[in-house]
């Protein structure tokens, strides 16, 4: 079955990831998709303790890129997690045939507006998303698996119409 | 010297830990309280990482779930400061054993200590059957 959750989310592996996502979908693997945290020995030591129970694996774009087809037909459900759009889009264009992303948390930073209590975009975020979008990627925001998925669009008319 | 700490928890856990911490054993300085709501994981690293500067001879920083952003950004903070421990699953009895014993216990074995504490202070009773 493989992968269950690909998640947007700048707090990468947390609480919301790891209780109510994994409490709720029990995957085996968990995929950090993070160039900074791939290539810091001390980030990949700590993220692989942060979930007891699942294996966490903390990887480039490049090699999510080139591997997730084959993760795609292993046992058991897999997370996979980005810290933002842009690498979300960059995975894609990499090769990553992802069928859709839960926007789960992009939180308030100087430049960006309000979505809703959880998702703050700027241009730059806008403009992956419609890339993405244009690329056949669903794109639903969701914190949790309590709450209702809605489509980006329709919480987020500035995407569509820049 | 007194052993200074920060709580760092979801919502309102810890301003409201720290409320009931004062209710059992009176006022309470020196400790700090951050919610990550709302929060970055940059911002919440930084954020935590100001109050861990304010300590010259380390401290505890209190966490509510291991793996949770509060840890982790917690342990990012942490990173080069040896004398910085973080401690996850904080609850009310273990906090108010802190209180007790900072004034005496050096950092790490105080935090050796709370994890005991900690661990022994989840108890069950059982109802009597009728």
């Amino acid at each position: 079955m493989s992968w269950t959750l690909h998640r947007v989310d700048d707090r990468l592996i947390h609480g919301q990831v790891v209780v109510a996502w994994g409490g709720r979908m029990r995957p085996q693997r968990i995929w950090v998709v993070d160039d900074a945290s791939a290539s810091d020995p001390w980030e990949r030591e700590m993220l692989s303790t942060v979930a007891p129970g699942i294996e966490v694996q903390v990887v480039t774009v490049a090699e999510a890129a080139t591997r997730y087809a084959a993760e795609a037909a292993a046992a058991g459900g897999a997370f996979l997690l980005v810290r933002d759009l842009a690498t979300a889009l960059a995975l894609v264009e990499a090769g990553a045939a992802i069928p859709s992303f839960t926007l789960g948390g992009l939180h308030y930073v100087p430049g960006r507006e309000k979505v809703n209590e959880y998702i703050y975009l700027d241009a730059g975020d806008r403009r992956a998303a419609r890339a993405l979008i244009a690329r056949g990627v669903a794109l639903e925001v969701q914190d949790v698996p309590a709450t209702r998925p809605q489509p980006l669009l329709a919480l987020d008319p500035a995407t569509a119409a820049p | 010297m007194r052993v200074p700490a920060l709580l760092v928890m979801h919502a309102d856990l810890a301003a409201a830990l720290l409320r009931a911490a004062e209710k059992l054993f009176g006022p309470v300085e020196d400790v700090a309280v951050l919610s990550n709501e709302g929060l970055s994981r940059d911002d919440l690293e930084r954020a935590i990482t100001a109050r861990v500067a304010s300590w010259p001879n380390g401290g505890l920083v209190f966490t509510d779930v291991w793996g949770g952003s509060c840890h982790q950004c917690g342990a990012s903070a942490a990173r080069g400061r040896g004398e910085v421990v973080v401690v996850t699953g904080l609850n009310l009895p273990t906090l108010i054993d802190y209180l007790h014993n900072r004034d005496q216990i050096g950092v790490i074995d105080l935090a050796q200590r709370l994890l005991q504490k900690g661990q022994a202070s989840i108890r069950l009773q059982r109802g009597q059957p009728a």
